[in-house]
């Protein structure tokens, strides 16, 4: 088993008109034994940047505590908000400053940037930014998202078409993959807002 | 934790001991995104001509489908890159920066023998370990030069050369029709073929080709000059009716849970 | 001493130097492998690192250019410094000195030859372990151990210039046939008080010989 694979996870990214959305399942787990149905692999950077960490928990709140330190940190010397493209380099430097010894973590990030254009891209786990126009999926469901997306992703999705998308992207992923799933979250991220929705999912 | 400092330069060790410890568990270490890659690089007329497929893959997984392999080096240089993924990226943007900064100092165009060294002897450094095969290539005072770099920090000169898992596709089209003096226009045609030959016969390298020409004063990047591998219009669409997932009670359209911040505006 | 590692280029090499009265001449083969593929077949493993100082360089390709290159750095310095070319001696002893100091973490097995005013022509074998030997001939690398006796056979003291030429030729041209690591072309040099003249020989103007 991979270390990747310890404690299971699903996240996807998705680019739409206007819009981007991100959504992670909700399991945590120590290999096969299910440990929380509530856990938050999705993490708000600014109000309209999102990050996805999928792989070993421990890093994922490390990290996320590492960005939010280095995203204030940068708050305060631009006096700016940060872009999702700056955010995007910022964790990939983190991740390769680590090159011989690595966090496991694929991250995924989503966000609009200054001129509401749609910014997604996916990471390995040494910070090499994979840039898409459609989408990026990471976890261990990722061959399966991968199948998912490829297939229901089109262009020009609207927010409410591309909740659906991913949902059922997300959703019909997780339920073949043993180590993901339990519930599952979105986040559309709009120009006037986040809107964000628990989904109804099976839970074995 | 560690106090609010901004970062320091160089690699981090501080979780290898941890990894190791993970990895003698059992559990196994996951690999970096590599470029099983065909990259190429030829002497002409006028220049020098590199090739690039676009394909990255992570295992058996196709990672980017489009991604870019030939890196800026400096205004009269680019570099292809081979290998670990963020190697490449990470090793060239560092490499492109010092030499914007020593023609800054010199007050010189950079000679492409400066690169080359800086690049095998950063390589060298790390026993192989940073794992950067490159075709690097540019136009100076002293005329058109190509290097491969290994990742053990060794250099090739030659007027032809091809790195990466297509590396043998590639050079069997430059063996049979590489010349000395060849016109722009052949010499992109006998790019294009190599990186094809690499795209269709190695399952490491794939997608589309990109090209970049380099002459004397002059670099032109052609980005996807070919794609032999243009995804078709789906005739049927998947698209859901609004309504079909199913979720809780709507935390909606509400503003973003900002992280817990300081107030900045004092 | 270190093997080579995984996907490392290589050079198993045929590589030779030869004294003469006046000069030596120097030869190698031209293959650099990466496994069992050519990754090089015009490679020039005859590296200059001052005016009348070469040195063939057999092993991994990344440490023989690495140490060539920190080599011909000192010696740069040395001839600025003290204002005069360094004795190929000068030259041998610094190769030994890196390749001795790092003998656990370097594969390179190199030759140092060339021309002198102090001393006149010389060659200096460093095989694996760092060790310095002057020899009047040398051979190194992984096609020499097909062609010891016949240099030895064929070697006389007091050869002239062409006839050392035609030694290293045919010595180079026996152990590139036989050994897989070692081929293309035939590359040469023959350094005197006068400079340097390099000699090419294409694959397919190798000496005749039989070849079954």
């Amino acid at each position: 088993m991979s270390i990747m694979q310890y404690n299971g996870s699903a996240i996807v990214a998705m680019a739409g008109k206007g819009c981007v959305a991100i959504a992670a399942d909700k399991r945590l787990g120590q290999r096969a034994l299910t440990v929380d149905t509530e856990f938050q692999k999705v993490f708000p950077i600014t109000d309209r940047t999102y990050i996805g960490l999928p792989g070993l928990a421990t890093d994922v709140k490390t990290l996320y505590d590492r960005f939010r330190m280095r995203v204030n940190l940068y708050k305060h010397n631009e006096e700016r908000t940060i872009e999702p493209k700056t955010f995007s380099h910022l964790v990939s430097h983190m991740l390769y400053e680590r090159r011989f010894g690595p966090y496991f973590v694929e991250p995924v990030v989503a966000g609009l940037d200054k001129n509401d254009e749609p910014y997604i891209c996916g990471m390995d786990l040494i910070g090499c930014i994979n840039f898409a126009k459609d989408f990026i999926v990471g976890g261990t469901a990722s061959d399966n998202l991968y199948g998912m997306c490829e297939s229901l992703w089109e262009p020009e999705l609207g927010p409410e078409d591309l909740f659906e998308t991913i949902s059922q992207a997300l959703l019909n992923a997780v339920d073949r993959d043993a180590l993901s799933g339990w519930g599952a979250v979105v986040h559309i991220i709009t120009p006037e807002g986040v809107i964000t929705r628990d989904l109804k999912g099976r839970m074995d | 934790m560690a106090p609010l400092t901004e970062p320091s330069a160089g690699f981090k060790f501080d979780n290898v001991k941890r990894n190791q410890l993970l990895g003698d568990k059992g559990y196994k270490l996951p690999t970096a995104t590599k470029t099983g890659t065909t990259i190429v690089g030829l002497i002409f007329k006028d220049g020098l001509i590199l090739g690039a497929d676009t394909r990255a893959t992570a295992g058996p997984i196709v990672a980017d489908k489009n991604c870019e392999k030939i890196h800026y080096l400096a205004p009269n240089m680019y570099c292809c890159g081979a290998g670990t993924a963020a190697d490449t990226e990470f090793t060239t943007n560092m490499i492109s920066s010092q030499l914007a900064l020593h023609s800054l100092n010199t007050g010189r165009e950079v000679r492409v023998v400066a690169a080359m060294t800086m690049l095998k002897q950063y390589l060298y450094k790390y026993h192989g370990h940073v794992g950067a095969a490159l075709v690097l290539g540019g136009y100076d005072v002293t005329g058109p030069h190509l290097f491969t770099i290994y990742p053990h920090g060794s250099t090739d000169k030659l007027p032809y050369v091809t790195m990466g898992s297509g590396s043998l596709a590639a050079m069997s089209v430059f063996e049979s029709r590489w010349r000395p003096g060849m016109s722009r226009e052949e010499g992109i045609e006998v790019v294009k073929d190599a990186i094809e030959a690499g795209i269709f016969n190695d399952l490491g390298s794939g997608s589309n080709v990109d090209v970049c020409v380099i002459t004397k004063g002059n670099a032109e990047y052609l980005r996807n000059y070919s794609t032999p591998n243009e995804r078709v219009q789906k005739e049927q669409s998947y698209r859901f009716t609004p309504g079909t997932t199913e979720f809780y009670a709507p935390r909606v359209a509400r503003q973003a849970q900002e992280p817990a911040e300081m107030d900045t505006s004092a | 001493m270190a093997a080579l590692r995984a996907g490392e280029a290589n050079l198993g090499t045929t590589i030779m130097a030869v004294e003469f009265d006046g000069g030596v001449v120097v030869g190698a083969d031209s293959r650099t492998t990466t496994g069992s593929y050519i990754a090089n077949r015009v490679t020039d493993k005859l590296t200059k690192v001052h005016e009348h100082i070469y040195c063939c360089r057999s092993g991994s390709a990344a440490d023989t250019q690495a140490v060539a290159d920190v080599v011909k750095y000192h010696l740069d310095m040395y001839s600025a410094q003290h204002g005069e070319a360094p004795t190929v001696k000068v030259a041998a002893s610094l190769f030994q000195e890196i390749c001795y100091q790092n003998k656990n973490n370097l594969s390179a097995g190199i030759i140092v030859a060339g021309w002198d005013a102090r001393d006149g022509a010389s060659v200096y074998n460093i095989p694996l372990g760092g060790s310095l030997h002057r020899e009047t001939f040398a051979i190194g690398g992984s096609g020499s151990t097909y062609i010891y006796g016949y240099c030895d056979k064929v070697f006389r003291t007091g050869m002239s210039r062409d006839e050392c030429v035609e030694f290293v030729k045919n010595s180079v041209s026996l152990a590139m046939t036989r050994d897989g690591s070692s081929g293309g072309v035939i590359r040469l040099a023959v350094i005197t008080k006068a400079g340097v003249e390099r000699i090419f020989v294409p694959g397919n103007m190798l000496p005749s010989q039989y070849l079954g």
